[in-house]
């Protein structure tokens, strides 16, 4: 590849679920960076410049709505597509956040735990041309 | 409730043994019974409250103490102030479901002497067990068990007019027949039914029977009684059977209502677990489906660094998979929570050390100074770590903000074993308290959700033991637990 590598920030309280994303998308030729919560993801944000960011949602700290809330706010990181990865998103009327609370957020898309590795290459592919 | 205040024991007799005093009274303790009667605590049913502080020493239980307490000016005082609504026994305490009712039933009437009051003034000897007809089935027939000379006997009585009892049902009002073979052989158009009679190969000579009601007034059943060694049944014997009639009316509602809840809890607790289950196995599935894609991508490439790293990931999935079969195997809903011998302190101490994570986290110093002797007492390991938890739980959220104590002590006297949880808090004054009571006296145990001081209450009733509070305001608050040795 000529081109320098897409990079993508993976955000998950999971040490295992972090290195398993990262396994699945290094190969595929994208730079992975990892954080493991919402404030660590912003710092990262701000210091690493990904073009992609893959969020989980139930996280310490700032957790993913609140996080992607935040990136969308603000002019440096608004550009940045988000990809939520959910285990909840079937409970999320239930839940505190609302079933809206993914538009309002303006993620780019949201793919629901276990996530097909297959999908998620797709999907990330779409956002990276 | 009436506006007036009613008297409690200790302000009749004077015992010097009251709220305040130096040296508290049981019945001054037992939160469990506040409100019945109208008193404080135990205060106007401190006849059923064991060791007692009246005449100048502990007494003992009921069966020890009922020829005194009987004969007492404030137990007679009680009764004619509530008069119809006179509680003599807290039968329905103890109850957890509809299946325990008729024991229950048999266990008060031995532990209160009511048996024996009942065979003394009604010759029961070759009665035994149960006198309670309950309404069941539809359309509705008066259903009882019991034994009689040794054998095991059903009645099933239809809920009509056809018979002394089925009279008092659908009537709703006492029926007393006196020498129902004699002519005339009724009283006031009462029929008899000599059916019972012919099937029991026995002779009802009198007979009584008065209707039980739940709260709202509704006909449950009929208590019946046969055979007066007087010859007849009096007024007082039926006054004595309404009391009693109370009793198993509250009992018997509560049994229902227990019943609906623990349905309704369990289905609740069903849908929680799955959804708790959902999401581990979410998690579990998230970690296979990933990793098994790395390997096998990894294999295709050539990639063996990448299949041992995957791999690691699935071997610490495929273990949390296999301990949650243990766990689902080894949890069982139904399985009842039994009071057998263990040792006290070890419970105690885990359901604290559950908790010493929280107590750190909000500066409490959370200590316990467990006592000895207690290594085969018997309890239920979940239920009382559940009181524990529960109580430590509601101490901590009373701490104040810095400086917080929390104390759980274990000790054993005079048969029984105690379990104090005490703290420096801010304490409760009268109105808050009366709250807390509140929640004790109505026994909604529908509304909770499992955690607090009803549960504590019910789970200790049914060691048959008692839960005592000392609180007052400014002073912190003290929740003991009494544990019987013989359960």
């Amino acid at each position: 590849m000529g081109e320098a590598k897409k990079r993508i920030l993976v955000v998950d309280d999971d040490q295992d679920d972090l290195k398993m994303i990262s396994m699945i998308l290094e190969p595929e030729g994208y730079e992975v960076v990892t954080a493991e919560n919402g404030l660590d993801a912003l710092q990262q944000v701000e210091s690493k410049s990904p073009d992609l960011i893959l969020l989980d949602v139930m996280m310490p700290e700032l957790d993913g709505f609140a996080a992607s809330d935040k990136l969308k706010s603000s002019p440096k990181s608004q550009g940045i597509p988000i990809v939520l990865l959910t285990g909840v998103a079937k409970q999320i009327t239930k839940s505190k956040y609302p079933i809206n609370g993914v538009l309002r957020a303006q993620v780019e898309e949201y793919l629901e735990k276990p996530v097909e590795p297959e999908e998620l290459l797709r999907v990330v592919a779409s956002f990276l041309k | 409730m009436s506006s007036r205040r009613k008297a409690n024991c200790w302000e009749v007799m004077s015992c010097g043994h009251g709220p305040g005093s130096a040296e508290l009274c049981p019945a001054a303790l037992d939160v469990t019974s506040a409100g019945v009667n109208g008193g404080v605590n135990a205060g106007r049913i401190c006849w059923t409250v064991p060791g007692t502080l009246c005449f100048g020493e502990p007494q003992g239980d009921f069966v020890d103490k009922q020829e005194r307490c009987l004969a007492c000016r404030f137990f007679l005082q009680v009764r004619d102030e509530e008069g119809q609504e006179f509680r003599f026994v807290k039968l329905a305490q103890g109850i957890r479901d509809a299946d325990t009712l008729h024991a229950r039933i048999t266990q008060v009437e031995s532990l209160m002497g009511i048996r024996d009051r009942l065979r003394a003034r009604f010759n029961l000897d070759a009665v035994i067990g149960s006198l309670v007809l309950l309404l069941r089935g539809n359309p509705p027939r008066l259903h009882g068990e019991f034994t009689l000379r040794g054998r095991a006997a059903q009645v099933d009585i239809p809920f009509d007019e056809s018979s002394a009892v089925g009279y008092a049902a659908v009537n709703d009002q006492a029926v007393n027949v006196k020498n129902p073979y004699q002519a005339p052989v009724q009283q006031d158009d009462v029929p008899f039914n000599q059916a019972f009679d012919e099937a029991c190969h026995c002779r009802t000579d009198s007979l009584l029977a008065v209707p039980v009601h739940d709260s709202e007034g509704r006909v449950l059943g009929v208590i019946t009684a046969a055979n007066s060694e007087k010859g007849a049944f009096s007024q007082d014997d039926q006054w004595f059977m309404e009391r009693y009639a109370v009793e198993v009316g509250l009992a018997v509602e509560r049994a229902r209502l227990l019943h609906e809840a623990t349905a309704a809890g369990r289905m609740a607790s069903i849908s929680e677990s799955l959804a708790g289950l959902s999401h581990f196995l979410k998690d579990v599935a998230h970690a296979l489906t990933g990793t098994s894609f790395i390997i096998r991508r990894a294999v295709e490439r050539g990639r063996m660094d990448d299949i041992k790293t995957a791999w690691e990931i699935l071997d610490r999935h495929v273990k949390r998979l296999a301990d949650l079969c243990k766990d689902v195997l080894t949890y069982d809903p139904e399985r009842p929570d039994e009071i057998c011998p263990g040792n006290l302190n070890d419970t105690v101490a885990d359901a604290v050390s559950l908790l010493q994570a929280e107590a750190r986290t909000r500066a409490i110093d959370l200590t316990t100074e467990l006592g000895r002797g207690l290594n085969r007492w018997p309890h239920s390991k979940r239920g009382i770590y559940r009181c524990v938890v529960n109580l430590v739980v509601n101490s901590m959220d009373a701490c104040p903000p810095s400086g917080g104590r929390v104390v759980v002590a274990t000790d054993h006297r005079d048969g029984r074993a105690i379990i104090r949880v005490s703290d420096n808090g801010e304490g409760m004054d009268a109105e808050s308290k009366g709250q807390m009571l509140e929640t004790f006296k109505t026994g909604d145990r529908a509304r909770g959700s499992g955690i607090g001081l009803p549960t504590v209450v019910d789970i200790v009733d049914r060691h048959g033991g008692q839960l005592e509070v000392d609180s007052e305001l400014g002073g912190g608050s003290a929740f003991t637990i009494y544990l019987p040795r013989a359960g």
